[in-house]
């Protein structure tokens, strides 16, 4: 339960640190500079966390039924 | 280990979807050139940035100006990097074209890059209009003796650039998501017919995998969307539609959740799941295509299709879909045998 929140802390930590890149540090080109090619490290980055996230609320839901079978 | 087969396909095929699709490089072309204006008669200068060119080490570097059938070759050329050329043009001071300004496409050709083009890169402002006195002056060549690039390569497309990777980590997310909710469809029919459970939970689960997988094609989308139109979300028709279409769908989950009995529940969550799934066909399908669109493969707009989807992206594209397929069909079973364990464990408690 706590990992799965830390996971989606990192997902929008990323997001902000991508638009950060972007919009305000000393080299504003960064996602811009050779062909662009840090957008596709974040369209695989995003969709490798997205199914990361996905699967621990699948184990959520697998604790809570642990949880139901010991009571 | 026997039943895990078709998952250790869909790993591998991704992992070569990644690696192929990332380590390939891309064509040389053609990113911008300045100035991109000039004066009939007046000898042109430009600066012709490239990119993945190699313009110093190249021997037979040529230039042209083109319009149609009409080529004018550079009569300087000064390499000074093996991104950046300065060519020099000899223009005649009458165009071969009846308006005051006409636009050229540049044509460069070496023996190591092959040949690129530029449509659309130079302005050139006439002040005498005299097209067919610029018809005898102005050679005329087809330029059917360009190099050709060998070699497995992607193309190079302006304002994408290496951002045409992502056709294989974007839209194949899409391709498997229609694949899996049309599974959960038939699944869905087959519990309306023959009433049994587990066709209900095989439907759920694989609804569930093919939203994440939508939701993930959108915010993949937004992101490329950001570095190439220049913003998050547009109100482009595409993109509207996905957003209603992903309303339609999470409305199936609030659906679900507020039913206690489970056949009332099942029964009716595989219907609106027959009608959300017909709802998709217009919404991404037909309507998209009937306007201008953004988005690559709609109205005005064929993107990814004839010259730009070559068969060296292919090579990677449908082992992406089928991966990612296989992948998302993978996370469904085990959401699906997880509902089934629960069902079994609380009837018998």
């Amino acid at each position: 339960m706590k990992i799965s929140k830390i996971i989606i802390a990192l997902f929008v930590f990323q997001c902000i640190i991508l638009n950060n890149i972007t919009a305000q540090s000393s080299n504003p080109d960064f996602m811009q500079s050779i062909g662009k090619i840090y957008v596709v490290v974040a369209v695989i980055v995003t969709v490798f966390l997205g199914i990361i996230i996905y699967l621990f609320s699948l184990q959520k839901k697998i604790k809570q039924l642990e949880d139901q079978i010991k009571d | 280990m026997k039943e895990n087969w078709w998952k250790i396909i869909g790993i591998v095929l991704m992992l070569f979807a990644l690696i192929f699709g990332i380590l390939t490089p891309l064509k040389p072309g053609l990113p911008s050139v300045f100035p991109f204006n000039g004066k009939a008669g007046n000898p042109l200068t430009v600066d012709i940035q490239g990119y993945n060119t190699h313009f110093d080490e190249a021997k037979e570097q040529r230039v042209w100006l083109k319009l149609g059938d009409y080529t004018l070759g550079s009569s300087k050329l000064e390499a000074t990097s093996s991104n950046l050329l300065r060519a020099t043009f000899l223009t005649p001071a009458m165009l071969p074209s009846k308006d005051s300004v006409v636009v050229f496409s540049l044509v460069t050709d070496n023996e190591i890059d092959g040949a690129s083009v530029m449509p659309s890169a130079i302005f050139v402002k006439q002040s005498v209009i005299d097209s067919a006195g610029a018809a005898q002056v102005w050679p005329q060549n087809s330029l059917d003796n360009l190099h050709q690039q060998a070699g497995i390569m992607f193309p190079y497309r302006n304002v994408l650039g290496e951002t045409i990777r992502n056709l294989y980590y974007h839209v194949s997310l899409w391709f498997a998501m229609f694949i899996i909710l049309a599974v959960s469809i038939f699944y869905s029919i087959r519990y309306l017919n023959k009433g049994n459970m587990l066709d209900d939970h095989r439907s759920n689960a694989l609804v569930s995998v093919g939203v994440l997988f939508g939701l993930l094609g959108c915010a993949t989308g937004s992101i490329w969307a950001k570095h190439t139109w220049g913003t998050w979300w547009t109100t482009d028709v595409k993109l509207n539609m996905t957003a209603i279409f992903m309303l339609i769908y999470l409305a199936y989950f609030v659906l679900r959740g507020s039913f206690q009995d489970e056949i009332k529940r099942a029964r009716l969550a595989s219907v609106y799941n027959i009608f959300a799934f017909a709802s998709i066909i217009p919404l991404l399908f037909v309507i998209p295509r009937l306007v201008d669109s953004l988005h690559p493969g709609n109205g005005g707009n064929p993107g990814f299709g004839g010259e730009d989807l070559d068969n060296t992206m292919r090579i990677a594209f449908y082992p992406a879909i089928i991966g990612m397929t296989l992948i998302g069909l993978w996370i469904a079973d085990l959401r699906y045998r997880l509902a089934v364990l629960a069902d079994k464990v609380l009837d018998r408690i």
